[in-house]
């Protein structure tokens, strides 16, 4: 039975960082029709910018909040400076254009950081094991748990309860009728990708601790993201949060 | 404008002469861009003709190179029996996968071929005793074109086995896009929906496609198995579906002959980068982002389009 728990306890940690991952890969094919290949290499980057934020200030908290708008941001400069040119041509062109930013991405982290891996440590508050009923279970687990969930719940609100998710959703199915009715859809496209470039971003600072920060975690967490996103049915939030029980 | 065939001609007469001009490296490296190229041409056939973009193409290339390997290495055949084990099997085991995966269409389809080359990486990864693991299979001879030949092992000899290789398999490529099966393959990739309403299944069609883009992947692993001596895990790693891509679009989608100098100019830019700089995929990627952004039909498709215009 404590072995059941433990077992059911990692799956969801693992599915708060896979989550996080997945649900800005749906967002972005759901509203920009683009299958983003460079979307693991946003989450390889939180994790480095916050082993950089955690080296610098010594504090593990301020990369949590500090990270996830810079990675958006670069997302979101690599969106207006190159992907929103080829929206019409046919969509193996996207996949193709972000597979070479990944690559450039990947190459000029392992330029900046060198290939070895870099440890994060957990803030003060989730290090060591908390005793739930009999199971030991370590607290930074615990937290990613938490941290899923809540951010899943809030990006569910904001799609279905605010006017700019509103917008969004209608982007989403029909961007030229959204567009006739005045939304930009410009705009809307490049800070979709800027916010699912921050939710990898704040995955790759979560993940960062439990799994280090090293090369290749974005290729690693991108495919298991993809079959996420294809599970729980691509384009849509919520799919992405019931496909990750796999 | 100077008609194809005076090219074709040109190319053919490039290919007899330029090894003889080279130095040993300078060849080495000419044989490597012509397996390449023939790998991004196989690539071609399904994405540029048949509107299919295969995540997976490694995995042929990988299978080919294997059974190229092992055949050489166990029973010490002449190379085209390994040639012809490399194309079948990649052949043989694209007919299930294919099976499967033309069921789906667009961004499916990748994912779905995608998924079977991680499962064949892996099964080539952890089958120890037939692939050697991580390690891969090392020591792989050249041997002799024919039974009781003398072996290939010379530079030169070897650089003209891969080249014949490469021109027939552009000539029955070629002439499989002409055939009727091509134009029907070319009406799929225009509008399959309108295929169907004409009375035909599209799914046959697509199968022996990538049955046939497989097979000549295969070849292209069965001569790098030999050429380099190794067969390894890392040649059937997406990683290399994906610069598969990148040689189609960079050459000329839709062109046979475009993702060949594709294969070409990546594998020429890496050399000539790694050189210099160890991140030479820095590099490669903003060429590549600014050919898909500035160049869509690729080196071809621009010339083409240029020649047209003069």
């Amino acid at each position: 039975m404590a072995n059941v728990l433990e077992q059911l306890l990692n799956a969801l940690a693992l599915a708060g960082l896979l989550f996080l991952v997945s649900a800005g890969l749906s967002l972005v094919f759901g509203i920009l029709r683009v299958v983003n290949f460079a979307h693991g290499v946003f989450y390889m980057l939180g994790a480095y910018l916050g082993f950089t934020t955690v080296a610098l200030s010594g504090w593990f908290w301020p990369a949590l909040l500090v990270v996830p708008p810079v990675v958006g941001a670069i997302g979101a400069l690599l969106e207006s400076s190159t992907l929103r040119f080829i929206y019409r041509r046919p969509p193996i062109y996207q996949l193709l254009l972000t597979f070479g930013l990944a690559l450039i991405l990947e190459e000029s982290i392992r330029v900046l950081y060198g290939p070895t891996a870099k440890g994060v440590d957990p803030p003060p508050l989730l290090q060591g094991a908390i005793d739930l009923g009999g199971v030991l279970y370590p607290r930074y687990r615990l937290f990613l748990v938490v941290l899923g969930c809540t951010v899943g719940v809030a990006v569910w609100l904001f799609l279905r309860k605010t006017r700019a998710g509103l917008v969004i959703r209608a982007v989403a199915q029909n961007s030229e009728m959204a567009d006739c009715l005045g939304a930009d859809v410009v705009r809307v496209r490049t800070l979709v990708f800027g916010a699912a470039c921050a939710l990898a971003g704040l995955g790759g600072v979560a993940a960062a601790p439990m799994t280090t920060a090293y090369l290749g975690m974005g290729i690693g967490v991108i495919v298991d993201a993809f079959v996420v996103v294809v599970i729980g049915g691509l384009g849509s939030i919520g799919g992405s949060m019931a496909g990750e029980e796999e | 404008m100077i008609p194809s065939r005076l090219w074709a001609l040109a190319a053919l007469v490039a290919l007899a002469v330029v090894p003889w001009v080279l130095a040993r490296h300078q060849l080495s490296l000419l044989t490597d861009l012509l397996i390449a190229g023939l790998f991004a041409m196989s690539l071609d056939l399904i994405m540029g003709y048949t509107g299919m973009v295969s995540f997976g193409h490694a995995a042929y290339f990988g299978l080919g190179a294997y059974a190229s390997a092992l055949v050489l290495l166990h029973f010490a055949q002449p190379v085209p029996v390994a040639l012809l084990a490399g194309a079948l099997l990649a052949g043989a085991v694209a007919v299930p996968v294919g099976w499967f995966s033309t069921r789906a269409t667009g961004i499916y389809f990748a994912m779905l071929t995608l998924a079977f080359a991680q499962f064949l990486y892996t099964v080539a990864y952890k089958w120890r005793d037939l692939t050697g693991g991580s390690d891969g299979i090392a020591g792989v001879p050249k041997t002799a074109l024919f039974w009781g030949g003398p072996s290939l092992t010379s530079p030169h000899a070897f650089y003209f086995v891969v080249a014949t290789c490469v021109v027939v398999s552009l000539f029955v490529c070629l002439a499989v896009v002409r055939s009727p099966f091509g134009r029907a393959l070319q009406a799929i990739r225009e509008n399959e929906r309108r295929f169907t309403s004409l009375g035909r299944d599209p799914r046959p069609f697509k199968l022996v496609v990538f049955v046939i883009a497989a097979a000549f992947a295969g070849l292209a692993g069965a001569l790098f198995a030999p050429f380099r001596g190794f067969a390894s895990p890392e040649v059937m790693f997406w990683v290399f579906s994906g610069q598969g891509l990148m040689m189609v679009i960079m050459g000329g989608i839709g062109t046979l002959v475009g993702p060949i100098l594709g294969a070409m100019l990546f594998i020429l830019i890496q050399e000539v980068l790694s050189s210099y700089t160890e991140h030479w995929m820095i590099f490669t990627g903003v060429v590549f982002v600014l050919i898909v952004i500035f160049l869509p039909g690729g080196l071809v498709g621009t010339a083409r389009r240029l020649g047209a215009r003069a």
